[in-house]
């Protein structure tokens, strides 16, 4: 129950992207076109799920047994640096149709602030590897939630035609906006 | 059990006003041969007739023009006995010219046919009967123009229970096949009984909206006792219940698949005006040659129904009727949703003018188009169910993949969703323009196997 | 251990760790691609128009080395990234003329009869669909614009129902050319200034009717101007491949169809 209620509170209350605003840049990137949209959810979760427990792992047995909580920041953005660049070649390698559609996003990943902000969460929560993980995925099913809802406004919205001054990112902020206020109604859902 | 109401309506449709009344109570008038004929060599769908007659020629009526260009194709026949004057290009209803042949009738109304009459087609071979209806130059005259040989001629493996006569004339004003039910029900009944024998069909319905009270007893009255397995099929009224997928959900419940034909389905519709022609073809031996048309609309002085032969401009069909009233503002040339709009009254009639409309500014209010509110008005209406919302939004943003994703090809362009659009989208456009790019795609992709 | 060395360590290890499980990734990992592609498609202009046929200045660029495809094909390129692409995949440089976009119709709404009011998609494709399209020639330019939206360079304006192509912006790419559903749009050489603006192939009366500028037949322009003008059934066509300078012509067409343009 504690892990359905973990997840909820991932994905809906408190959605990564339109609750805590961390995660941004890709959520605007990434979110022209819907299999492009699709294919950067799945590398956001499957990076935020190893990121965590990647960082969980040297958080516990490196830097807490030694005192060296305050190179958390240092050490967590090399582990995923690290991370990403592997995914990036291991992609480049066997999936090239979906490198070259996602392009410069991947990189993005790496000083994206979701996955840094899930790792340091974790260690602020002190949960065990298993919730850290879980935590982890649901964050990332949240960010693909909000990303998928998105890129679908957006492909609508392309097709529209804005007053001038709310041309190309502008509508696009607004819209980001209205979809925040409406996650909002989630609050007060899971205690 | 003679009539029944329909078990079945299919979802979506509209309820234009009909202003049927003009005409409905109007008997059918033969309409006197004009002084000239334009027959156009392009009355059917598929490739245009080649003509086998030259300047200059005399011909009788009855006679063939034009022989049939390939399996689907038509002959054309002339209608009375006159001269060929010349061949050339001439407007169509459709807008594009195509070739045609420009008729002289000399008055005498001589009659000369190499079809025999067949009184006793009970003892024909069906084959024969599909051929001499081919030989007749018989197509669907609902407004298609499809060849009814090869509607007739379905493959073995496509058996063909039930016979459905389309009589719902679902268009506003349009009351010609009303006309042919009330004043030719029985002709109406054993056309269809030779139909039924050379589909080899087991069931006959004669489909008939609600609105038509007097075609309905006409038809109930007239079913021959010894016609086995035929009843008369009351619609409910509503646009468009004329179109054949909706008609065949509607009496009998089957779904025509997407991209599918009747005979998948085991039916096959035919108009009452086609009805007809078959049953002149096999049992008086006569071509296709004279049809009915509606000449209606509040710019016209007296609108009437006519028999008129093919090739009649639209001009003295107009003069028939005692002329225009007031300033014309719109042509239609069929019913108003379906119909094409004539930039002018110098096109001739082909075997598929079913109408003939002339409106007054009054009828046709301007309008500026608008961006789509989606408010889904035209999602209740469509009756393929598809999303001209989404359809017309994806077809403007140029997205023709995307359009025919959303299965823009099975649109048959009724006119439903445009006409409940309150933006005033030219829905029907986008997607007949959506549909021409996907038809050159396909034409123009070379075939991988 | 000592308060700084521990730190030190952990970071430095955990870095080697990651740098080396990269280093090993990227030697058996890696992907074969072509230097070269990347240094040709720095040297193309990037407006990815699709002028050379390709989805793309990068896809072009990965064709001509990959593919052998012809190093001709970008109008947008200038004589100066042509050698150098033509460097970079070892072959000759061939210089090709520069072309603009040429609307074969001088018919606007002062000149041009309309048949009856359209109103329905600004699309000339839809427009020619409606009842062979509201202009009274059946061969001219109906001005609702579908060049206009295709050309990526804005060249193309419509004014008075008519649509012009600027031989300034022009860079003779060729995406108008299968977007008028009259197919009267042409590439000419930008250096030819005279061009026959009428695309109908009506006889001259028919044309007069429908038109006060087009070319009805007389053959004149045939006459002066030494072989570059030939007739086409009633229409006049000019050989681009033949000088043609007789700017008289402008004057004397009585059909008033002959333009200077550029």
């Amino acid at each position: 129950m504690d892990y359905v209620l973990l997840i909820i509170g991932a994905v809906l209350v408190n959605n990564f992207v339109l609750n805590r605003f961390l995660g941004i840049c890709p959520f605007l990137g990434v979110s022209k076109r819907i299999p492009t949209a699709m294919g950067m959810s799945g590398a956001v979760i499957f990076v935020m799920g190893m990121a965590a427990a990647v960082t969980w792992c040297v958080h516990t047995w490196v830097l807490a047994p030694f005192g060296l909580q305050y190179l958390q920041t240092i050490a967590f953005i090399l582990l995923i640096a690290a991370f990403v660049q592997l995914v990036d070649i291991v992609m480049k390698r066997f999936v090239p149709a979906l490198h070259r559609a996602l392009g410069i996003f991947l990189p993005l990943i790496t000083t994206n602030c979701a996955v840094l902000g899930v790792a340091v969460m974790n260690v602020k929560a002190a949960s065990g590897f298993c919730k850290s993980v879980v935590f982890a995925l649901a964050a990332a099913v949240g960010f693909s939630f909000a990303l998928l809802i998105f890129t679908g406004l957006r492909e609508k919205i392309e097709r529209a035609d804005p007053p001038r001054a709310f041309q190309g990112v502008a509508i696009s902020l607004v819209t980001a906006g209205l979809l925040s206020l409406a996650f909002m109604g989630f609050n007060g859902l899971v205690k | 059990m003679k009539t029944f109401p329909s078990p079945f309506c299919f979802s979506g449709g509209i309820h234009p006003a009909y202003n049927k009344d003009l005409t409905c109570g109007e008997a059918i008038r033969r309409l006197s041969c004009p002084a000239q004929l334009v027959i156009s060599l392009s009355q059917h769908l598929g490739a245009p007739a080649v003509p086998c007659v030259k300047a200059g020629d005399i011909v009788s009526g009855g006679q063939r023009l034009a022989d049939a260009a390939g399996m689907i194709s038509a002959p054309i026949h002339a209608p009375t006995s006159g001269k060929v004057v010349r061949i050339e290009p001439a407007p169509t209803p459709l807008g594009r010219p195509a070739p045609a042949i420009l008729f002289e009738p000399d008055g005498r109304d001589v009659w000369e046919s190499t079809l025999d009459p067949l009184a006793d087609w009970q003892t024909h071979d069906p084959r024969a009967l599909a051929e001499r209806v081919g030989a007749a130059g018989v197509v669907g005259m609902g407004g298609a123009g499809f060849p009814t040989q090869v509607k007739l001629s379905p493959p073995a493996d496509k058996p063909i229970d039930t016979l459905i006569i389309n009589g719902a004339e679902c268009e506003p004003y349009l009351t010609g096949d009303h006309r042919l039910m009330v004043e030719q029900a029985a002709t109406l009944w054993e056309g269809a009984a030779i139909i039924r024998h050379i589909l080899g069909a087991k069931t006959v319905r004669v489909a008939i909206e609600d609105n038509k009270p007097d075609a309905i007893r006409a038809m109930e009255t007239a079913l021959p006792t010894t016609l086995a397995d035929a009843a008369v099929c009351v619609l409910k009224t509503s646009y468009p219940q004329g179109s054949e997928k909706q008609q065949i959900f509607s009496v009998t419940g089957r779904v025509v698949p997407a991209g599918g034909l009747p005979m998948d389905v085991g039916c096959v519709v035919e108009n009452v005006g086609t009805t007809l022609a078959v049953w002149d073809a096999v049992v008086n031996g006569r071509p296709l040659i004279w049809r009915t048309i509606t000449v209606s609309g509040d710019a016209v002085t007296a609108p009437a129904n006519f028999l008129a032969p093919i090739g009649t401009p639209f001009a003295a069909l107009v003069e028939a009727c005692g002329g225009a009233k007031g300033r014309i503002a719109k042509i239609v040339a069929g019913g108003p949703m379906m119909g094409f709009a004539q930039a002018a009254l110098d096109v001739a009639m082909t075997k598929t003018s079913s109408g003939l409309l002339l409106l007054s500014a009054a009828r046709v209010p301007g309008y500026t188009s608008q961006p789509c509110i989606a408010c889904g008005r035209c999602l209740d209406a469509c009756p393929m169910r598809l999303m001209p919302a989404e359809l017309s939004q994806r077809i403007e943003a140029d997205d023709i993949d995307g359009a025919e994703q959303t299965f823009v090809m099975d649109c048959f362009e009724c006119g439903s969703c445009a006409f409940v659009c309150p933006a005033h989208r030219p829905l029907v456009q986008h997607m007949r323009r959506a549909k021409a790019v996907i038809i050159a795609r396909r034409r123009a992709a070379p075939k991988k196997s | 251990m000592s308060d700084w060395l521990t730190p030190i360590l952990w970071i430095g290890g955990i870095g080697t760790a990651c740098g080396a499980a990269l280093a090993l990734a990227a030697r058996y990992l890696s992907v074969e691609e072509d230097p070269r592609i990347e240094r040709i498609a720095n040297e193309l202009p990037g407006a990815n128009c699709g002028g050379c046929g390709f989805a793309g200045c990068a896809d072009y660029a990965k064709a001509m080395v990959t593919a052998d495809t012809a190093a001709t094909l970008c109008p947008v390129c200038n004589s100066e990234s042509s050698a150098k692409i033509a460097a970079l995949l070892g072959r000759s440089v061939e210089v090709s003329e520069r072309k603009v976009a040429v609307i074969r119709c001088g018919g606007n709404d002062s000149e041009a009869l309309r048949r009856f009011a359209y109103n329905g998609i600004a699309d000339c494709a839809a427009a020619a669909a409606t009842g062979g399209g509201d202009k009274t020639c059946t061969y001219g330019c109906l001005g609702y614009g579908s060049c206009v939206r295709v050309c990526p360079f804005h060249a193309i304006a419509v004014a008075d129902g008519l649509a012009t192509v600027d031989p300034r912006v022009c860079i003779g790419c060729g995406k108008c050319i299968p977007a008028c559903p009259r197919g009267i749009i042409t590439l000419a050489p930008a250096a030819a200034s005279l061009h026959v603006l009428c695309s109908s192939k009506d006889k001259g009366p028919v044309v007069k009717k429908a038109c006060g500028v087009g070319c009805i037949g007389c053959t004149l322009c045939v006459k002066l101007s030494d072989g570059a003008i030939s007739m086409e059934g009633f229409l006049a066509r000019v050989d681009y491949s033949k000088p043609l300078t007789q700017d008289v012509l402008v004057e004397k067409c009585p059909g008033h169809c002959i333009q200077k343009i550029g």
